[in-house]
């Protein structure tokens, strides 16, 4: 546990090491938040119904909100969000390849079952970070954590609808079996830097236990709904944390950023008020 | 109540389901409502592209919030228009769906670029809004009631759209010269927002002399045009030379009606442009996609098989 004593203070104490686990941390998360709120908005004027669209619009606006909460406590460390996201290339991005796969059309168990499965392990990496050495990320885990509470109740609870049907069923079935493994790639190591993070007292979980205590709760929870969980599935390949991808998150970064190229921009607009912690 | 009777009590928010009103009205009033829900969801449908494309994360979560805000304003038109009594929202998504449901003229258009995406935040909703602070007087008690939300919401879609565009015209020449095109391109669409003038207008009549429209066609453009020709200007933006308008010097304008293509803007209104096909064939896809979830959903509340606890949406 990290304590007053082992506080790393502000960007400007860091050391290079601890530098290096900080921005680790970060980057992940921002990247993780990004790319999984891209994959929402696809949903915007897509779902179902106008309140599911209503409350997909939803979770996607508090990711890329979180996201930019992310992004910001990277810049505090010397970068940009030209140079971190439009000016990137997206091999250096590290977001788990969960959240980039593209899924087809009308496949809402795909949204459901990929949010839950992100989701829970949102909610165990932000209690893992809720007392982080490292104060930006200790400060903005607890304004996040209140919104990442309600995607998980949001997603159980059309698991729980769609477990009592049997079309929805089987289609919720298939994208476990599909998913599991990339989920799995959300508690990949980054490179070395992990022993680092955990040294530190930047996150106060290793990744074995993150990934233990996910995959207790997501067995137990889809277990009881009458889904088979693969509980033997390895990572899959590509993760994603070693900046390896798939060709899909090629296509949608090239997407994300044609605008901005083709208007030759060379900064990112800033429309909000900066943050005051 | 008949219609005479309507006529003369008519009013601001004179009406509510409480009360007994003839099919005349309540038919007008339901086609109003139904064309102007539509509009918020193909208009919403028209922008979701850009939620991808917008060149920051703030842009991003403005257009995401301006597209869910489109589809909350759909969704309380259609309530207030079910409680009319003539259709459900059932049956008007699926009229939008299979190409009879009605919809703005403007969102019949395909956008391709950033740079026209003030064309619609900023004109095309600055119009909607000339428009929309009327309808709060509509007689119409629950669609007077839904414009007070929505034109809150508009009045930030509008300064969304005008933070682009001045954004664009403060940017490199090659943008100005984009947003310029994309301008002239746009600028006729947006004049026939308000559709022909008075005198061709065939349903405007009816829904004057009941208060569901309080308005005329032209004077909702020529205060459109009062405004938004000298923002145009601030921004840097030429007037097209043609469709010419003709500033009377008193707070009117006349538009040169012989300018604008009318054939064009009536193939539209009846659904059968180019761009209208692409756009109601790409939502209805997108739609029955997900049929299945809707046909679950419905087996659930019939035969109240769903969770106990609180529903999924």
């Amino acid at each position: 546990m990290a304590t007053t004593e082992s506080d790393l203070g502000g960007p400007a104490d860091l050391s290079e090491d601890e530098q290096r686990a900080v921005e680790a941390q970060l980057l992940r998360l921002a990247d993780d938040e990004l790319v999984q709120a891209e994959r929402y908005t696809f949903w915007q004027v897509r779902a179902p119904t106008l309140e599911s669209d209503l409350s997909i619009s939803n979770n996607a606006q508090d990711e890329l909100g979180h996201a930019r909460l992310w992004y910001d406590a990277v810049q505090q460390l010397g970068y940009s969000e030209e140079s971190l996201i439009y000016e990137s290339d997206p091999s250096d991005f590290q977001h788990s390849t969960l959240v980039e796969l593209p899924f087809a059309e009308g496949d809402w168990a795909d949204a459901i079952v990929r949010a839950y499965l992100y989701d829970v392990a949102e909610d165990i990496r932000l209690s893992a970070l809720e007392d982080s050495s490292y104060e930006i990320i200790r400060n903005r885990t607890s304004r996040i954590q209140g919104e990442e509470g309600y995607h998980l109740e949001h997603a159980e609870s059309w698991l729980d609808r769609m477990a009592l049907d049997e079309e929805a069923s089987e289609r919720v079935q298939a994208a476990i079996d599909e998913l599991y493994p990339y989920a799995l790639t959300l508690f990949e190591p980054v490179g070395d830097v992990e022993a680092d993070i955990d040294r530190l007292g930047i996150r106060t979980m290793t990744l074995d236990e993150m990934r233990t205590e996910w995959e207790t709760r997501v067995e137990s929870f889809l277990t009881e709904l009458g889904f088979a969980v693969p509980t033997d599935a390895a990572p899959a390949t590509p993760a994603g944390r070693d900046n390896e991808h798939t060709d899909h998150w090629h296509d949608l970064h090239e997407e994300m950023t044609a605008s901005y190229r083709n208007l030759g921009r060379d900064e990112a607009t800033l429309i909000m008020a900066a943050d005051d912690e | 109540m008949n219609v005479d009777e309507v006529k003369a009590r008519a009013g601001p928010r004179e009406f509510s389901p409480k009360d007994d009103l003839p099919e005349e009205y309540r038919q007008a009033a339901t086609r109003m409502l139904e064309f102007h829900a539509n509009s918020e969801i193909m208009g919403a449908y028209l922008e979701r592209p850009f939620i991808r494309q917008a060149p920051s994360i703030e842009r991003k979560m403005a257009f995401s919030a301006k597209v869910q805000d489109e589809i909350g304003h759909g969704q309380m038109l259609y309530r207030a228009a079910e409680s009319l009594g003539v259709k459900t929202r059932e049956e008007m998504l699926d009229d939008l769906a299979n190409g009879d449901g009605k919809f703005l003229n403007c969102f019949h258009y395909p956008m391709e670029s950033y740079v026209e995406t003030p064309m619609i935040a900023f004109f095309v909703d600055g119009a909607a809004m000339r428009r929309q602070a009327t309808l709060k007087k509509s007689s119409w008690e629950p669609y007077a009631h839904a414009m007070d939300k929505i034109c809150f919401e508009e009045g930030m879609h509008v300064k969304h759209g005008e933070s682009i565009l001045r954004e664009l015209m403060n940017g490199s020449r090659r943008e100005q010269r984009m947003t310029q095109e994309a301008f002239e391109e746009w600028w006729p669409r947006i004049l026939q927002f308000f559709g022909p003038t008075d005198d061709q207008s065939t349903h405007h009549d009816f829904a004057a002399e009941v208060g569901l429209k309080t308005c005329t066609n032209d004077e909702l453009r020529n205060a459109f045009l009062n405004t938004y020709i000298p923002k145009a200007k601030k921004y840097g933006l030429e007037m097209p030379d043609e469709p010419r308008i003709r500033d009377n010097g008193d707070g009117t304008y006349e538009v040169v009606e012989d300018d604008l293509d009318w054939d064009e803007f009536f193939t539209v209104s009846q659904n059968e442009y180019d761009g209208s096909i692409e756009q109601i064939s790409g939502r209805r896809q997108a739609q029955e996609a997900v049929q299945w979830v809707r046909d679950m959903m419905d087996d659930q509340t019939t035969t109240n098989s769903g969770p106990q606890t609180q529903a999924a949406d």
